[in-house]
């Protein structure tokens, strides 16, 4: 770490970031863009959103030399890296990023040159793009002095980060959790439980800082009370009209991935939830007439967002919940700061994409029904396997057990090279048909 | 050529009916790729392995989008189309992804009347817990494996991991004889007779295994020579190809074959340390998310041992552990002047003639 | 004098060079292949040696390569395309360092050493985009004579973009730009920077190496070339017959 390069980041975090808030909300107010009379008012906490995550991708190009840097993956428990002080990047929230600005095939085209096939992840593919073009919506991203993954979510993640360990030369921890085929049991816990004390030295030894229990400590109370409000905040959408939809709330997934455990995504949460709270006593819904209710799954399609949104909204229905956002709250009940290693290792294994396919039918179907949902739009995602091998049984076993209706559209994260607007376009209308829409 | 007699075991079909009829054995699928074959030995099991049943897929697309590899695709047909009927059980090893959620899908939705068992292994990097997680998940699947077979007798267990050592110590007699250019089998032969292991059982692989190297040894077979990387050696046409261009497979370093080989024991005693021993020290491989690095060396010491003068890359499509470590071993042999062939395959799809010319021309390279 | 023929059976076209004992070119014949592969080789044969005035007793050795090399049973021997398009660009242009054979079915990038020796290569034969069949279906979509799209796409200006890598998925690409009114030449622009990028992918997978020649049907399309120009940032060898670079690496390997 160098102090000079230390000095400056505070300088940008103390001074310059908010300069910068200040600038782009002056800026802000003089564009302001045409109401869509599908839609209610935009959640005001919107702003504070794009203000937090744009804070963070701006002192992101102060990072390198001044903290230690770890990119993590976004299933992995970060809990453990925020008291060593290291300033964290998520690769799959760049990445994320990168196809709502429709950067996706640029960047993957970049890694399929250097021989990465187009079948891979493309999350990895733009993150791979990245390494050797350098090219980033967010500004620049700081180099990583350790990679932090967990096997949670994929196994992909993990030949992912190897390959970037490999390039970069630094350390890769993986957090290994055993799939839950049928249950995890003492001897797993156990194996995670040490992984946990095994990690330590190597973060000591990166970060240059002692473990401090205490600070751990609470830094879990802090990421437990923020996915707890994350989930209240999912929970308003049970509201009928629901108060925001899940196109919303894909954005607003962003502080509680990449910025779990931070006093800023606490804060956030309370004043989203006091908003939604607000609009659930007056009755405003997120579409103006919301007629059929409906959930997603899968990762969303990032760079059809705003198309898909509108499409839905028009023939009055909003989507009330979703899997992938309730990854983030729906386990986080394991937590406990009076047993963490234990509890992070339950909280981090249990969760959906770890977690058999029966598991996960329970899950679909105790979401439609708290949330009230009339059909199911399923994201065959490309890219993701744990995610989309299995969907074909699970709408098979929705419709056998409560005949719920449902779409499959095949497609990509980020990817808009796989996706095929007329092959879409006529499922959707099927589906339509089917919903009575 | 071929003056030796070589008697080969019977049909597939018809040696699984036998021991079931004449053993009394359990037949147990096992779906690719690592897990402890001697456990299932010493309960008088016989693991069947499901790599690239020769099957046209219809039924598994019921079930799997397109971008689903072919062995996951395969073995999912061949549950569907019912040709299972002689299993007793199925053993889902973690291996990947696909793996992964085709187990779920069969055990949690097909509905099947069998049981189902799986095995995780820790994946690298490795540390002290991760030998101790892996002896208790060996011991965690007997106590499964009892409920259904009775109880485990250590002593057969201790026979059956000699046998496991002794198969071994085999086939890496023949590896070493055919680097040497000392085996006269064809590259077709060869990876028949390796590939018996995927379903032979000891007590008839063994003397296969003897005959084999008995009769096969020849003087100065050197010719140019390759090694393969990847799943497994499908499809074949393409090993007759390198036969029919006088080119020898020196080596390999596939999944289904010599990643799963196991060296040389060391000094545990205890059987359950000397599986546990067994597992840490097989070769790297991207089931296990072995370090680039470790599989660079492999490769690099392979290239020396024997002489070859190229890669050959047999990537099943889709397989996404392999795809993401190709590009940089491939450019660090590049570098080092080692001509390299990525080939995209579906299994058991021939060789087409585009394939066939990449190949060849391949072989026109390194000639 | 010792005359060596070599004959490239392609999917949709056969070509036969000779040359002479001193290795010159004394002739070459292009003949569509039709459903008769071996038939087409002896026709193309026939035809150079008409041309040439000699018989076939005179050729010394016969080296067949292409798709269909494996059918023609008078060869002397059969070698990959990959090698006689390295070796015949590298005769024509002896700095050629990448050659780029875009054919009718397939297309090759192929980095080529000392002495015209095949050093590395990548082909794509799955699937229509990059190769000449693209431009032909969607000539045949737009209802444009197939020779005339590289003139109408140098004419055009303008921003067109394809976006899509399947060529099925860009067919639709392209009646939604004509229902949306876009001008035929900026689309057939488009189309052919499309093809370009896809092949141009493949150049940047095996690295870029200077010199690069041009070789098959397509290089005939002054716009593709240019426009593979515009990426490389260099100007391209292509000879003023680019169908014939196999079937003459074919023939200077016979003579070898």
């Amino acid at each position: 770490m160098s102090l000079v390069r230390n000095l400056r980041y505070h300088f940008m975090k103390d001074l310059g970031s908010p300069a910068l808030m200040r600038f782009s909300r002056a800026t802000r107010k003089r564009r302001s863009r045409q109401p869509n009379p599908n839609f209610g008012p935009p959640l005001e906490a919107s702003a504070r959103l794009k203000e937090i995550m744009t804070r963070h991708y701006f002192l992101s190009r102060y990072a390198e030399g001044a903290k230690p840097v770890a990119w993590v993956s976004s299933g992995a428990p970060v809990e453990l890296l925020r008291p060593f002080d290291f300033y964290t990047v998520y690769p799959e929230n760049h990445g994320a990023l990168c196809g709502a600005q429709k950067m996706g095939p640029e960047l993957c085209s970049v890694a399929e040159e250097h021989g990465y096939h187009q079948d891979l992840c493309s999350y990895a593919r733009i993150d791979l793009g990245h390494y050797f073009s350098r090219k980033t919506p967010a500004g620049k991203l700081p180099k990583p002095d350790l990679l932090f993954a967990s096997n949670n979510i994929c196994q992909t993640v993990v030949y992912w980060y190897k390959a970037l360990a490999h390039y970069w030369q630094i350390p890769l921890i993986l957090f290994d959790t055993p799939y839950n085929f049928e249950e995890i049991n003492g001897i797993d816990i156990a194996y995670m439980v040490r992984q946990f004390e095994e990690m330590i030295p190597t973060l000591e030894k990166v970060s240059g800082r002692r473990f401090n229990y205490r600070k751990f400590q609470g830094i879990i109370r802090i990421a437990k009370e923020a996915s707890n409000t994350w989930g209240e905040v999912l929970d308003t959408m049970k509201a009928r009209p629901a108060p925001m939809t899940i196109f919303d709330a894909f954005g607003h997934l962003a502080p509680i991935v990449s910025l779990r455990g931070l006093p800023v995504a606490l804060e956030y949460y309370r004043t989203l939830l006091g908003e939604l709270k607000e609009r659930v006593d007056r009755g405003m819904g997120a579409i103006t007439n919301e007629h059929k209710r409906l959930m997603w799954d899968n990762i969303a399609i990032w760079y059809k967002m705003r198309d898909l949104s509108n499409l839905f909204a028009a023939r009055g229905m909003n989507f009330v919940t979703a899997t992938y956002t309730n990854a983030w709250a729906e386990t986080i009940p394991y937590m406990a700061e009076s047993r963490p290693f234990e509890s992070m290792a339950k909280t981090y294994s249990l969760v959906i994409l770890n977690n058999n396919l029966n598991h996960r039918l329970g899950l679909m179907e105790r979401l439609i029904k708290e949330f009230q949902v009339d059909g199911l739009v399923i994201h065959s995602a490309r890219s993701c396997k744990p995610y989309s091998v299995g969907q074909y049984d699970l709408r098979r076993l929705l419709m056998q057990r409560l005949g719920v209706p449902s779409v499959v559209i095949e497609a990509d994260i980020t990817d808009s090279r796989a996706y095929s607007e007329e092959q879409a376009r006529i499922r959707m209308e099927a589906f339509f048909e089917a919903m009575g829409v | 050529m071929e003056t030796i007699t070589r008697s080969y075991p019977p049909a597939r079909k018809d040696y699984l009916r036998q021991q079931k009829e004449s053993h009394g054995r359990k037949l147990f699928g096992v779906f690719p790729a690592q897990y402890p074959r001697e456990i299932l030995w010493a309960m008088n099991v016989l693991p069947v392995e499901i790599w690239d049943p020769p099957l046209e897929v219809s039924h598994a697309n019921a079930h799997l989008q397109p971008y689903i590899c072919s062995v996951v695709k395969l073995g999912l047909e061949l549950i569907l189309q019912g040709k299972c009927g002689d299993l007793d059980a199925f053993l889902f090893p973690h291996t990947c992804d696909s793996i992964q959620n085709l187990a779920s899908i069969v055990y949690d939705y097909l509905g099947l009347d069998k049981p189902c068992y799986f095995f995780y292994h820790p994946k690298a990097p490795y540390g002290s817990a991760s030998r101790v997680y892996y002896m208790e998940q060996l011991k965690s699947l007997v106590s499964q494996l009892e409920k259904q077979l009775g109880l485990l007798d250590l002593s057969e267990l201790n026979r059956r991991v000699a046998h496991g050592q002794r198969v071994a110590t085999l086939i890496r007699e023949l590896y070493e004889l055919r680097t040497r250019g000392a085996l006269s089998l064809s590259n077709v032969q060869f990876y028949k007779l390796i590939r018996y292991g995927e379903y032979l059982h000891p007590d008839d692989f063994i003397p296969l295994l003897e005959r084999f190297l008995g009769e096969s040894k020849a003087e100065n077979r050197k010719r140019p020579a390759v090694i393969l990387s990847g799943v497994l050696p499908n499809p074949p046409e393409i090993l007759s190809l390198l036969d029919q261009f006088g080119v020898r497979v020196a080596d390999d370093d596939l999944l289904g074959c010599r990643r799963r080989l196991l060296e040389p024991p060391g000094k545990a005693e205890d059987p359950f340390e000397i599986l546990t021993e067994g597992y840490f020290n097989m070769p790297p491989c991207t089931t296990k998310d072995s370090p680039i690095s470790e599989r660079l060396d492999y490769l690099i010491e392979k290239i020396k041992l024997t002489g070859a003068k190229g890669v050959v890359f047999y990537m099943v499509k889709f397989c996404e552990p392999e795809l993401f470590d190709v590009p940089q071993i491939v450019e660090e042999l590049k570098k080092r002047g080692i001509a390299t062939l990525v080939i995209d395959l579906e299994l058991n799809q021939g060789l087409s003639g585009q394939l066939a010319t990449r190949v060849e021309a391949f072989v026109e390279m390194i000639s | 004098m010792n005359y060596f023929a070599g004959i490239d059976v392609g999917a949709l076209s056969t070509e036969a060079v000779i040359l002479d004992g001193k290795g010159e070119l004394a002739g070459y014949s292009i003949v569509g292949t039709g459903a008769n592969s071996t038939e087409a080789a002896e026709e193309a044969l026939q035809k150079a040696l008409v041309l040439v005035g000699r018989s076939y007793d005179e050729i010394k050795r016969t080296v067949a390569t292409g798709y269909g090399r494996a059918c023609v049973p008078f060869a002397d021997k059969k070698i990959t395309e990959i090698s006689c398009h390295a070796l015949g660009a590298h005769h024509l242009f002896p700095d050629t360092g990448t050659v780029i054979d875009i054919g009718g079915q397939d297309s090759k990038v192929i980095r080529v050493g000392e002495g015209g020796k095949v050093l590395d290569f990548t082909m794509n034969d799955k699937c229509a985009a990059g190769t000449g069949r693209f431009l032909e279906v969607m000539a045949a979509k737009l209802q444009v004579s197939l020779d005339k799209m590289g003139d109408l796409s140098l004419r055009a200006g303008g921003d067109v973009r394809i976006s899509s890598v399947c060529t099925v998925f860009a067919e639709s690409e392209v009646v939604s730009l004509v229902a949306q009114n876009h001008p035929k030449e900026e689309i057939i622009r488009a189309l052919h920077r499309s093809i370009v990028n896809r092949v141009w992918s493949m150049v940047k997978t095996l690295g870029v190496h200077i010199a690069v020649t041009m070789s098959g049907g397509v290089a005939k399309n002054r716009a593709v070339v240019s426009f593979m120009e515009e990426k490389l940032g260099h100007s391209i060898h292509v000879h003023t017959e680019p169908q014939i670079v196999g079937a003459l690496g074919a023939a200077l390997l016979a003579r070898k």
